[in-house]
């Protein structure tokens, strides 16, 4: 239970006795047919052998979780760097788009496009493959950034632009008829206030990255992915790795997730929403 | 012929404005001028116009031909010379319109300290004057949400004086507000126009436009059909659509 009112109790009324025994019920019943699951699918492993020690036991030494760990750090170093090229090339796009000059809006129109169109996999392809006979050699981690970043940021650009549009339009009324120029109301009225609509929507774009940055193994960059293809290869040991993989990234996913909730309601506290007339 | 004086010049003037929105002819050819010091009510029924005039004045809503004219100034189209003007025009909003992610006193002091230059303490010890004189000087650090529909008009009138305009505008200023409320926001004004201020008023509370105004214009169909003194124009109005507004509003 949250101090603040979700958005559930926003969309949906107070269940009644009747509602409130059948959500007990279902319940219920959802419980057993997930155990029931859950011993399948362990019974599964048991009898394939998947369960043996031998393929278990490293996960007992050090030197795996921290071939791992480095594996996970630069997993993260790859991420949060596209990351912030994503949000600074989805604000530069934002701003384009927003201008009134035709120039600067249809290149940003056309680069929003492009970034949300393109696959991941492409972009990463063409900085592996394209830009070497180009001429151009950068290092495997950018060769996993900058795509990342670009595949990103027009879909940041998109939030970005939904933010600033969702701040009520007698915000900037006001800024503008007490003399404040249109770019001093931007920066200092309206997007400090889209801000707030925005961070769920990057946060959860954040979450996308860095699964994306799973592509590394494309450009061998030695990300959690990369490490974890190793360990299969040395204890040949394919489930237990990638079950424990996906419980890493799955783990920090969550938390991010949950960082989102809470800034949500950190800044839903300190500004109530905006009153729209 | 009389010699003009500083004086003789209008606050503001408009000369044949007429504004369009896409088929629909919105204000209809007006004139309008108003004289310094002068409190000018405009009523009429909702989609008279009534809104728009009052938001062309500072060029919130722009127009399609004539002039508009401000203390002797031609009412610039854009940029530094339109902001500039805007800083000398007050304008008060039907939803108050104060910035919902900062504080009422960093409210009060963004225009003065970022558009004026003015030293933030210098502008901190004027905002909280007008906060007071407003009687919301105990809400300063709060933020708008917590205070009430008729403490945040007050402060933003406050906010809008804060950059000592030279005439204030008013757009329904009390249309948002609980009834219990209406009365703080109308003293305030009053004491205004008894100070002197050039206000241009567009409401519905017909006492206070009796009480304060030296003009009433009753607007309908985008045109100024009524012009006249308050006391004339409430109890025996020249028009026909005039009286049948005040008819109508008298239940």
């Amino acid at each position: 239970m949250s101090g603040g009112t979700s958005i559930r109790d926003r969309l949906y009324e107070q269940p009644g006795p009747r509602t409130r025994r059948r959500v007990a019920a279902f319940t219920v019943v959802a419980l057993i047919g997930l155990g029931i699951l859950i011993y399948l699918i362990v019974r599964q492993f048991a009898e394939q052998g998947q369960l043996e020690v031998r393929y278990w036991d490293f996960f007992l030494k050090w030197s795996t979780w921290r071939f791992l760990l480095t594996g996970l750090l630069s997993t993260l170093r790859a991420a949060l760097t596209a990351a912030v090229i994503a949000i600074a090339l989805g604000f530069v796009m934002m701003r384009g788009k927003l201008q009134r000059n035709p120039v600067p809006r249809w290149i940003a129109v056309a680069a929003i496009e492009f970034t949300r169109g393109v696959p991941t996999l492409l972009l990463i392809y063409f900085f592996f493959l394209v830009l070497p006979r180009m001429g151009v050699n950068i290092g495997a981690f950018w060769r996993i950034t900058l795509p990342c970043a670009i595949s990103a940021s027009g879909i940041i650009a998109e939030a970005f632009r939904a933010g600033v549009n969702a701040v009520p339009k007698g915000q900037t009324e006001a800024a503008l008829s007490l003399g404040m120029s249109p770019l001093l109301t931007f920066y200092r009225v309206v997007f400090p206030q889209a801000i707030r609509f925005v961070i769920p929507s990057l946060i959860a774009e954040l979450v996308i990255v860095l699964k994306d940055t799973t592509f590394a193994y494309v450009v061998s960059y030695a990300d959690l992915m990369q490490k974890a293809k190793v360990l299969i290869t040395s204890h040949d040991s394919l489930v237990s790795v990638y079950l424990v993989v996906a419980v890493i990234y799955i783990l920090i996913n969550y938390a991010l997730n949950k960082l989102s909730d809470r800034m949500a309601r950190r800044m839903n506290r300190t500004v109530a929403p905006a009153k729209v007339l | 012929m009389s010699i003009q004086t500083a004086s003789d010049v209008p606050m503001i003037e408009l000369k044949n404005v007429n504004k369009h929105f896409g088929s629909l002819h919105v204000l209809k050819d007006i004139s309008l001028s108003v004289k310094k010091g002068e409190v000018v009510v405009i009523i009429g029924p909702s989609g008279s116009g009534k809104s728009t005039l009052c938001r062309t004045i500072n060029r919130l809503e722009t127009i399609d031909s004539g002039e508009i004219w401000f203390d002797g100034a031609k009412l610039p189209e854009e940029g530094r010379e339109l902001a500039n003007l805007r800083s000398q025009i007050g304008m008060v909003f039907q939803s108050f319109n104060l910035f919902a992610h900062m504080s009422v006193l960093d409210n009060m002091t963004l225009a003065p300290t970022s558009v004026r230059r003015v030293p933030k303490a210098e502008a901190r010890a004027e905002a909280m004057r007008l906060l007071e004189r407003v009687g919301v000087g105990d809400q300063a650090h709060k933020v708008p949400a917590e205070l009430s529909g008729g403490q945040q008009q007050r402060a933003a009138i406050a906010r809008a004086l804060a950059m000592h305009p030279k005439a204030m505008l008013f757009d329904e200023p009390t249309s948002a507000l609980d009834p219990e409320m209406i009365g703080e926001v109308l003293n305030v004004m009053t004491e205004l126009a008894r100070e002197g201020m050039t206000m241009v008023i567009v409401t519905h509370e017909m006492n206070f436009a009796r009480r304060v105004s030296d003009r009433v214009i009753f607007m309908d169909g985008g045109s100024i059909v009524e012009e006249n003194t308050p006391e004339a124009f409430f109890s025996h109005p020249r028009t026909r659509r005039a009286a049948d507004f005040l008819q109508s509003i008298q239940k």
